[in-house]
């Protein structure tokens, strides 16, 4: 009975470690984009989901708004890495570079703001130009119209606007998700590197089995 | 005897291993599961994953249940809930605010009014709609945290 118990016992353990082999390879990391030097093949084995979490509290963007303008901030506690809002130039493209979708919705945010702030601006200042006239009991006609198209182009600017926002929102959610993808090595975790000092794999990467 | 001891032993290890390889499988990937905000003239949008699949709008006065969308993570429930308390009010006091606006504007074009009640609508509108602002842009910053955490604790 004794030897059976022990057999029973054995034969557990095997499978146990085999089952636990098989989930180390099910949520092995993806390889690093670099794998120029050998280096980074040996961190991307060494990688754990604390690396990942641990890179997504210290590098992961986010946005915050401060009255009329957005401010992105990295990490959890961390700075204020760039203000973006009407008429204000931060190259939120550059900033995201390490991932070609959140370049890209980065340029669509870029030319979003600018028209939305252009057009929206433009409308303000009807608007008000025709409000003035209005309220000097102006019998021009065209004041009202102004007031009208002022209302217009502000109403077409935040459109623009809320569109160039929403991209910004995409870009952050991109840039985000490569960010587990690309930060693996155990030695930059203790001094996170920002996305743009490490290499960016030219191809598309593989999926990542969790 | 002994043989159905070891075969027992070894079906309930087998069963119980396999229920672990499942549960791993099925954890919630970034990108199927991540949200983000869409902005839309008039709303905003709560959409998931790549795809964009819209899981909740929040409009000028009705919400969703943020908290109870992102209840897997602490810590953006508790930013859900920051959401949650500042936004309804945040809404109805720059309603308000424009609403007062509106009536000073039309109180200004009739003629014989007391100075005093243009000025005091002027005042109440005006503090009303940043006051609101004001609560419903620290809601909006709750809820950009809130899904922040919600993406970080699907990793």
């Amino acid at each position: 009975m004794k030897t059976i118990l022990f057999r029973a016992l054995f034969l557990g353990a095997t499978v146990s470690a085999a089952t636990a082999g098989a989930q180390t390879i099910g949520h092995a990391a993806p390889p690093v984009a670099s794998s120029e030097s050998g280096t980074s093949v040996a961190s991307a084995r060494a990688a754990t989901p604390n690396d990942s979490s641990r890179s997504y509290d210290a590098q992961a963007l986010r946005v915050e708004s401060r009255w009329g303008s957005i401010d992105i901030i990295r990490g959890v506690n961390g700075p204020v890495v760039g203000t973006v809002g009407w008429f204000r130039k931060f190259d939120v493209e550059k900033l995201v570079e390490s991932s070609p979708q959140a370049t890209t919705a980065a340029h669509e945010f870029k030319s979003n703001n600018f028209r939305g702030s252009l057009i929206g601006g433009l409308g303000a200042t009807t608007l008000v130009a025709g409000a003035i006239l209005t309220s000097n009991s102006s019998s021009n006609a065209a004041s009202p119209m102004l007031m009208v198209v002022g209302a217009g182009a502000m109403l077409w600017g935040g459109q623009l606007l809320n569109k160039g926002y929403s991209a910004l929102s995409r870009s952050m959610w991109w840039y985000n998700r490569d960010l587990a993808r690309n930060t693996i090595a155990p030695s930059s975790a203790g001094n996170p590197s920002t996305p743009r000092d490490r290499a960016v794999p030219a191809e598309p990467k593989p999926p990542v089995t969790r | 005897m002994e043989r159905f001891i070891l075969s027992a032993c070894v079906a309930v290890h087998i069963a119980l291993c396999g229920v672990s390889v499942l549960t791993a499988q099925e954890a919630p990937t970034y990108d199927d599961n991540a949200l983000r905000l869409d902005g839309r003239l008039g709303d905003v949008r709560i959409v998931r994953g790549a795809e964009g699949t819209v899981v909740g709008k929040i409009s000028s006065f009705r919400g969703i249940d943020v908290a109870k969308l992102v209840s897997s993570s602490e810590k953006a429930t508790i930013e859900a809930k920051k959401f949650e308390h500042d936004y309804g009010p945040g809404t109805w006091l720059a309603s308000l605010g424009i609403a007062t606006l509106g009536v000073w504007i039309g109180v200004t074009r009739i003629g014989d009014v007391n100075h005093s009640i243009t000025t005091g609508l002027l005042f109440v509108g005006a503090g009303s709609l940043v006051y609101g602002a004001g609560r419903m842009q620290s809601a909006y910053n709750a809820l950009s945290r809130s899904i922040w955490w919600y993406n970080r604790d699907l990793k």
